[in-house]
């Protein structure tokens, strides 16, 4: 019975999580960056990271970059909130050094491509 | 219905024991006559049948199965298990659906009242003599028994053991190392007894004692000698018979079955591999009406314990003070590289009886583009001049197909022992025997062939006098409808071979048989591996390679001997890839461990040219490759990469070379038989000598490749048909 | 206030103390070679020694949990564990009764001739017990035979 029933069209008016509009949402990005940027001494000293500080810095632009084909402000606020938790995290020293240093870490292993390589890893 | 002569019927059996005879209602493929069909009613539904057809078969033609414990397609039909009886109209008692042919205007009642009954009656006379051992017995989740008495059987039983005297029960019998028996199992079908005499052709079983006395056995304790044994497991209903290297290990619905294809022998037979934790258990035949039927030899069936033992596991190189050494692919590859590139054009390849078709396609490719020709089976095969004796398809392949076999009326066996070669080649011939009227001979030595044959001797001045038409069974021969010339590959590769392949072939081909499309002539090849060889521009026999002493030469599984010590250069390297440490493994310089044929989805084609391909049942074991991507990744290395990634690939240049090799399952049509034989005639010589064959008895059969060799089930095989020879 | 009371306040007793045990290890040098091998510099009553030649000492000036200890032979420089102590001494040394093993009444370690001789936890050690498998391979590898 319900098939028969025209859909309904309804323009779904999504609640925002943090967020009203782009700008705002660039703002709250630039924000975190700059907040992180600022940590990044303290983070090299406390942790204790073999890692400088311009390594980390790269890492920090990286990380970022890794978003930003994202243009859903939802799902730029959310990515926000989870900078701020690790973030948090770091500068109240909840993490420890391995956990930092886990930024630098591939968390896949990258599969092999090519025929001699592929035999030698046994996977086909 | 009685197709075979008494007399033939009498002295069909050799053994001066005969328990039972079997029923002589056997069953031909063959009507006279076209006759008028019948119609009778089953179930209501009308059905038009042949006269003559049994209601059972009746029934199964739109699609009504009939419960039964003794009638098997394949065998005569016995009668004796009453588990078919169906209420027939107006008949007062039941009838026996699998023995009683219809007759016109019947109407069977499958499913009423008066047929449950009976069935229910059997089933509880059977049950009360049968152990409650389902728990414990290995025919469990595959048993009849067990699935009609799920179906037929009473929910409590009237079995009383009133005088506490027990079961009936019956005292095991040992009929070898490959068939355990539990006799109290049995039910007495009798479809073993029948199979031992129809098919195997031994008349070792048979029943004595009557009623509850009644045993199926040898009689005197004696083994089930033959090649065909295991087939009795499949054929037994209940537990009675089953697998003694499997037993115990295994439940049906544990395992993990793929469909693949035997190699052990050339026929190719279609096989169901069952695997479990990353173990073959058991191989079990697969029906092809075209191949194996539904049978399978003993050594298919049961070398697969073979597969667990004596394998390479890792690559190996040896070291300066001459030990092999376990190294790293990378290793092993650089290694055999660098005396690739250091050899230039002097490389060599020999492959052996096991070698599936993309290994030796990409070894061709890989020698090719290395700027060397010398590649060789093995086995040899006759050549004109080098290479024209294999130009021909039809030169090499059993032409006429395996299944038109039993079609044949006259068949002469030269050099052969298809017992051994080829077992169910020879179920095919034996069935034509019984069934059709065929008769056969045979030149060699004299053999027990489980049925008559003619022996007309072992000189191979016979064959000369046939093919020049003055012996007499020349002009038999000639006058035969459907005449069959069978040339086993090991007479061809003697030295005189040429001679035969010459005579016979243009010999076979002056017959005229009466219909046009008949094959006389037929080669029955030993190895899974030598007709793709062929095909692809193999060069038989290895005296090429001999003669050029090669500085590296690849052993492709070659375990058969003909490369030893003595006939390679001292410097020469050699590569073994394989998957057995077996003959060829010790010669070599490096060791490159492949895939066994349960292991690697590949391509095989079977003496009458059908390309079949295996699947992978379990993944090769430790640091094992698929044989092709072996020969791929060296390529690699060297430097000549092959153009070649994935298994499609491979294939689509197989298809390039062949392309009947990637259509499988089809037998591909051959031609050119005048031209073959005429460019074998142009360099004829003369025969000398006496033929033999490799494999004369039982005890030979077993243990004839690499796989078989290392199975330690094989071994008491042969110990226990040796002891049993030396004490009959 | 006596000169004894005042050398207590300014902890020179203890200064006399350290004398007191280092003549008594017989000397600097021994003292020092003591003091490397236990990492402590203490005297007192010899109680018992075991037939591994360990040497049981009590001094009620220290501590209770300090005032028994062990001293293991020299031959086993510092390879020492506390698993070379005897089971018999093992009692005594963790304060489970007072009397020493050939003096003590109720007899808290009896040695049956069915026992088995106490042996040192080997861990750590080339002669630790290294769990192995005991299931047979799956797959039976070639072995290579060695004259060919």
């Amino acid at each position: 019975m319900a098939a028969k029933e025209p859909v309904k069209r309804v323009i779904q008016q999504v609640r925002p999580i943090l967020s009203l509009d782009r700008d705002e949402a660039r703002r709250r990005v630039l924000n975190l960056y700059k907040a992180w940027y600022r940590t990044i001494p303290f983070i090299v000293d406390k942790f204790d990271i073999p890692k400088s500080e311009e390594q980390c810095k790269s890492k920090l632009r990286e990380m970022f970059l890794r978003h930003k084909e994202v243009s859903d402000v939802r799902v730029i606020d959310m990515l926000v909130i989870k900078g701020q938790m690790e973030l948090k995290e770091c500068t109240k020293q909840w993490k420890q050094k391995g956990h930092v240093m886990n930024y630098w870490q591939e968390t896949v292993e990258p599969k092999p491509a090519d025929f001699l390589s592929k035999f030698m890893s046994g996977q086909n | 219905m009685l197709r075979v002569p008494l007399t033939r019927a009498i002295c069909l059996t050799h053994s001066s024991r005969v328990l039972v005879t079997a029923s002589a209602r056997l069953q031909s493929n063959i009507p006279a006559k076209a006759p008028e069909k019948v119609e009778v009613f089953i179930d209501d539904q009308p059905v038009m049948v042949a006269p003559g057809t049994t209601v059972l078969q009746a029934a199964a033609q739109i699609g009504v199965e009939i419960p039964r414990f003794c009638y098997h397609e394949r065998l005569a039909v016995a009668g004796n298990c009453r588990m078919c009886l169906v209420e027939v109209e107006k008949s007062p008692k039941p009838v026996a659906a699998c023995a009683m042919p219809v007759m016109k205007g019947w109407r069977i009642k499958t499913n009423s009242e008066m047929t449950r009954k009976a069935r229910e009656g059997v089933m509880e006379f059977l049950l009360a003599n049968h152990p409650l051992d389902c728990p414990i017995c290995d025919q469990g989740g595959e048993c009849d028994l067990q699935d009609q008495a799920m179906v037929f059987g009473s929910d409590r039983s009237r079995f009383t053991d009133i005088d506490h005297a027990g079961k009936r029960a019956v005292e095991d019998k040992d009929i070898g190392p490959l068939v355990k028996t539990i006799m109290t199992r049995c039910i007495h079908c009798t479809r073993c007894i029948r199979f031992a005499s129809e098919i195997a052709g031994v008349d070792d079983f048979g029943t004595t004692g009557r009623g509850n006395e009644m045993q199926v056995g040898t009689y005197v304790e004696k083994l089930f000698l033959t090649e065909l044994s295991g087939n009795v497991i499949d054929l037994c209903p209940v537990g009675a018979l089953t697998n003694k290297p499997y037993s115990f290990s295994a439940r049906p619905w544990e395992v993990r079955k793929i469909d693949s294809i035997d190699v052990l022998d050339a026929l190719g037979s279609n096989i169901v591999v069952s695997t479990r934790t990353g173990e073959v258990l058991r191989i079990l035949p697969r029906e092809n009406e075209d191949i194996n039927e539904e049978w399978l030899s003993d050594k298919s069936r049961f070398a697969c314990d073979g597969l667990k033992r004596q394998r390479l596991i890792t690559p190996m190189l040896r070291k300066p003070n001459g030990e092999l050494e376990a190294v790293e692919w990378e290793t092993a590859l650089i290694g055999v590289a660098q005396a690739v590139q250091n050899a230039g054009d002097k490389v060599a390849a020999v492959a052996g009886s096991l070698v599936d078709a993309e290994q030796l396609i990409a070894v061709k490719d890989l020698l090719n583009r290395l700027g060397s020709e010398l590649l060789c089976t093995e086995q040899k095969f006759p050549t004109a001049d080098g290479t024209s004796g294999t130009d021909f398809r039809s030169n090499y392949l059993l032409n006429s197909s395996i299944a038109a076999c039993e079609e044949a009326d006259l068949v002469l066996l030269v050099g052969t022992n298809p017992r051994y070669e080829a077992p169910l080649l020879n179920t095919r011939l034996r069935k034509g025997y019984v069934h059709k009227e065929q008769d056969i001979a045979l030149i060699g030595p004299k053999v027990d062939l489980s049925y008559r044959y003619e022996h007309l001797g072992n000189s191979s001045s016979i064959v000369q006098d046939i093919a020049s038409g003055k012996h007499p069974f020349a002009q038999r021969l000639k006058s035969a409808k459907r005449p069959l010339v069978i040339v086993g590959a090991n007479a061809l590769s003697r030295s005189d071979g040429k001679a035969f392949l010459a005579g016979l072939h243009s010999f076979a081909n002056q017959l005229t048989p009466e219909d046009k499309n008949w094959k006389v002539w037929n080669v029955l090849q030993t190895n899974a591996s030598q007709v793709a060889a062929l095909d692809m521009g193999y060069k038989a026999g290895v005296e090429e390679i001999v003669a050029a002493g090669p500085k590296v030469l690849f052993l492709l599984g070659a375990d058969g001997g003909a490369i030893n010590k003595d006939n390679i250069p001292k410097d020469c390297f050699v590569v073994y890839l394989g998957h057995h440490g077996d003959n060829g493994a010790p010669l070599a310089h490096a060791i490159l461990p492949g895939a066994a044929y349960t292991e690697k989805q590949a391509t095989y084609v079977n003496t009458e040219g059908r390309a079949q391909q295996t699947l992978v049942a379990i993944t090769p074991p430790g640091m094992a490759r698929d044989d092709w991507k072996i020969i791929r990744a060296l390529s690699e290395v060297i430097g000549t990469s092959l153009p070649y990634d994935n298994l499609d690939e491979i294939r689509d240049r197989l298809e390039d070379v062949a392309p009947h090799l990637v259509r499988y399952g089809r037998l591909e049509e051959n031609n050119f038989y005048a031209q073959a034989a005429q460019l074998a005639k142009l360099q004829a010589s003369s025969l000398q000598g006496d033929i033999d064959v490799k494999q004369r008895t039982l005890a030979d059969f077993f243990m004839t490749d690499s796989i078989s060799r290392a199975s330690p089930t094989m071994a008491k095989c042969v110990q226990a048909v040796k002891k049993a020879q030396a004490t009959a | 206030m006596r000169i004894r009371d005042l050398a207590i306040y300014f902890g020179f007793d203890k200064l006399q103390r350290l004398y007191q045990d280092v003549k008594i290890h017989g000397g600097l040098l021994m003292a020092i070679q003591k003091f490397r091998r236990f990492d402590d510099l203490k005297s007192g009553r010899l109680i018992g020694q075991d037939k591994y030649g360990n040497k049981y000492y009590e001094n009620l000036y220290y501590f209770f949990g300090r005032s028994r200890w062990v001293e293991y032979p020299e031959y086993k420089n510092c390879e020492m564990d506390g698993s070379q102590v005897a089971p018999e001494w093992s009692g005594w040394l963790s304060y489970r009764t007072d009397a020493p093993p050939y003096a003590d009444p109720i007899k808290i370690y009896t040695k049956y001739k069915w026992m088995l001789d106490h042996s040192e936890n080997l861990s750590g050690t080339k002669h630790a017990y290294m769990p192995y498998s005991t299931t047979k391979p799956k797959i039976e590898a070639w072995v290579p035979k060695k004259d060919d």
